[in-house]
């Protein structure tokens, strides 16, 4: 017993180290939360919470906030879907192809972290404006006239949002491929495949682990995004991120902030639940008899 | 016919020489094994007929088509992989079916050809299961059945036993030729095991460590009139005596400095084996008779001390002392039903084998 006891702690984590994290993760996780619930139930005046109520969330059953919601959700699936199409290729070379240069390329994909994010929205800036970097070469080259605008619209918030979750998708995507073993490769080439049908057939199907991870990774937080679009798109729209901003900073209503957060929150879980199912779907499982 | 051509074929990685002007040819329809020591190039030289790798110079080819050039897919080569290399996102069904889906053949005609090479491996109950439920031995059989059900010209093995214990080798060897003979195709089979190749081969070839073929022929051939001291050595066991040829009128004598002379047949028309040249006697040790007692009879006679013994069972092996720096290896048949040897440590013995029984090599 003693002797089994003894293994036990030698093998496992003792609980008292757990302890700093669960505080932690209590403190400043579980109990905001909790809070932030709470108080979406309440209404607000002078400063002080009257409790129970629901009608902050009957005020969003209303179309303009759905429009918020839809907005966000399709700005996320575009930019993952961009960052998918973009990313993967980048990764497959990366992983297979780059060999020598292979850790210079991984560190220049992660050296604009370095960096502070507003840093990089504003480069864009003199990137894409009228008599931007972009717009002096197209028409040095002279395949445009007159200055393209590529600020305050979709396509700039899209461009810098893709520029801005590349890496979360890259990097899962490329940690599965290198680890791909050759043999699998060579086995679908010795049984007749094409490079091409040896693609659909074996590498896709085996790197959808590293697809789905790197999804969720651009999908999740680019749901909740509102720097980018508000800088790139001009202010013209509202996002779920800036709607909750505007709630608590602006119209100082915590009550109705922290209800749309609720909203927002677990319309955000439902549909990255869908969308897991739909990845699940895809990825080949064994089949039993 | 489906002969495989190797013509002055180099390959070299990173400027290191693998193969070097490489000539071969492995005989349509025959079990053929590639024996090599680790590192000697055998692997490479599948990978060559796989087409995984194209060589420097030289051509290779199957029948009169040259296939140096062809892309791998279009090659009528499969390969069982050493790690057997199963799709693990697959089942057994879709694994043996790929090669047929690829060439788009339709599912009528795949699920037949399946079930018929499935049976002939003995794994219909393990069709639909996954490759992470099955045994090292079924995932053996899955990767020679996903191989053969292409009906391929050339089936190259890679050491495709290596992941297996003893008992489940040697039933896979069996089943191995049973397959070969059923299906009539040309089986490369690479190999640093001599057991092995000696059991499953029609013809085998010995390469060396430096990529060089040694010697070409059946295991007989190879077994007992080896054509070098590393042929002679790398297949079985055998006691090398470095000497001089004699060459007289009658006889054939071979003088082993500080152990004596003996009797062998001289190779002809060999330059190297002339009167006073230095050769290499090689003698395996089944082939020499150990006796406590002198005995008649024999071309062949040497005396020593017994220094240590090694009882496998069904034979045991003596080393014994002959002279300071030389032991020879005898080994010997436990046909007597004893409880005790009749040889032991330190006994002094007479050793004997027949002219016939020695080979001549060049040094």
């Amino acid at each position: 017993m003693k002797q089994s006891l003894r293994a036990s702690l030698k093998s496992e984590i003792p609980f008292f180290m757990v302890v700093p994290a669960l505080v932690w993760q209590v403190l400043f996780f579980y109990l905001p939360l909790f809070f932030v619930i709470y108080i979406s139930f309440t209404q607000q005046e002078n400063n002080l919470f009257s409790a129970h109520t629901w009608e902050n969330y009957a005020t969003f059953f209303a179309w303009p906030f759905a429009r918020v919601l839809l907005r966000s959700f399709s700005l996320a699936v575009g930019t993952s879907i961009i960052c998918l199409l973009a990313g993967y290729p980048i990764a497959y070379y990366l992983a297979r192809r780059a060999e020598r240069w292979k850790n210079v390329l991984l560190f220049l994909l992660v050296l604009p972290f370095w960096t502070n994010m507003l840093v990089q929205v504003y480069a864009w800036f003199a990137l894409l404006e009228r008599v931007g970097f972009v717009n002096r070469m197209l028409s040095y080259v002279g395949w445009i006239s007159t200055p393209l605008t590529l600020l305050n619209n979709s396509f700039a918030i899209y461009v810098v949002m893709v520029y801005y979750y590349l890496p979360f998708m890259v990097i899962p995507i490329y940690a599965v491929l290198e680890k791909l073993q050759d043999e699998y490769l060579q086995a679908s080439r010795d049984l007749g495949a094409t490079p091409i049908q040896t693609f659909w057939r074996v590498t896709l199907p085996l790197s959808m682990s590293g697809i789905t991870t790197g999804f969720f990774l651009v999908f999740i937080p680019a749901f909740g995004e509102f720097v980018i679009p508000g800088f790139m798109g001009g202010h013209k729209y509202m996002y779920v991120g800036s709607l909750i901003s505007y709630y608590y900073l602006v119209a100082r209503n915590e009550s109705m902030g922290a209800a749309f957060t609720v909203v927002s929150g677990v319309l955000l879980l439902v549909g990255a639940y869908m969308l897991y199912r739909l990845f699940v779907h895809f990825t080949p499982a064994e089949r039993a008899s | 016919m489906r002969t495989i051509r190797i013509e002055h074929v180099s390959k070299a990685y990173n400027g290191d020489r693998i193969l070097d002007d490489l000539n071969l040819t492995i005989p349509s329809g025959q079990f053929f094994a590639l024996l090599g020591p680790s590192g000697s190039g055998k692997t490479t030289l599948l990978r060559l007929i796989a087409g995984f790798e194209t060589p420097d110079s030289g051509r290779i080819f199957i029948g009169d088509k040259d296939i140096t050039q062809v892309p791998i897919n279009e090659r009528k080569v499969n390969t069982v992989f050493q790690q057997y290399a199963l799709f693990p996102h697959m089942n057994v069904f879709d694994n043996v079916a790929y090669g047929l889906r690829v060439k788009g053949l339709p599912e009528k005609e795949i699920e037949q050809k399946v079930r018929k090479i499935l049976s002939v491996v003995h794994l219909e109950k393990q069709m639909y299961k996954s490759i992470d439920q099955l045994s090292g031995g079924q995932k053996q059989r899955v990767a020679l059945a996903r191989a053969v059900v292409n009906e391929p010209d050339v089936l190259l093995l890679d050491e495709p036993l290596a992941a297996l214990d003893l008992k489940l080798r040697e039933r896979m060897l069996v089943e191995l030729v049973a397959l070969q003979d059923q299906l009539k195709t040309t089986f490369v089979y690479v190999t640093h095991d001599q057991t092995e190749a000696l059991t499953v081969a029609d013809t085998m070839a010995i390469m060396n460590s430096d990529g060089e073929i040694e010697q070409v022929g059946t295991p007989k051939e190879i077994y007992e009139f080896p054509k070098s001291t590393f042929v002679a050595n790398f297949v079985g066991t055998t006691n090398l005596f470095k000497g001089t040829l004699i060459i007289e009128d009658e006889k054939t004598l071979i003088d082993v400095p500080h152990v004596g002379r003996f009797s062998v047949t001289c190779p002809t028309n060999q330059p190297w084996a002339c009167n006073g040249c230095k050769v290499v006697l090689s003698v395996r040790p089944e082939k020499i008779n150990i006796s406590k007692e002198p005995l008649e009879g024999f071309a062949n006679k040497l005396q020593g001390i017994v220094e240590s013994i090694i009882y496998y069972g069904r034979s045991t092996q003596y080393n014994v002392r002959v002279a300071n720096d030389t032991i020879v290896q005898v080994f010997e048949q436990n046909v007597e039903h004893v409880r005790t040897q009749v040889i032991d440590y330190e006994d002094s013995v007479y050793l004997y084998w027949q002219t016939a029984s020695g080979v001549v090599l060049n040094k």
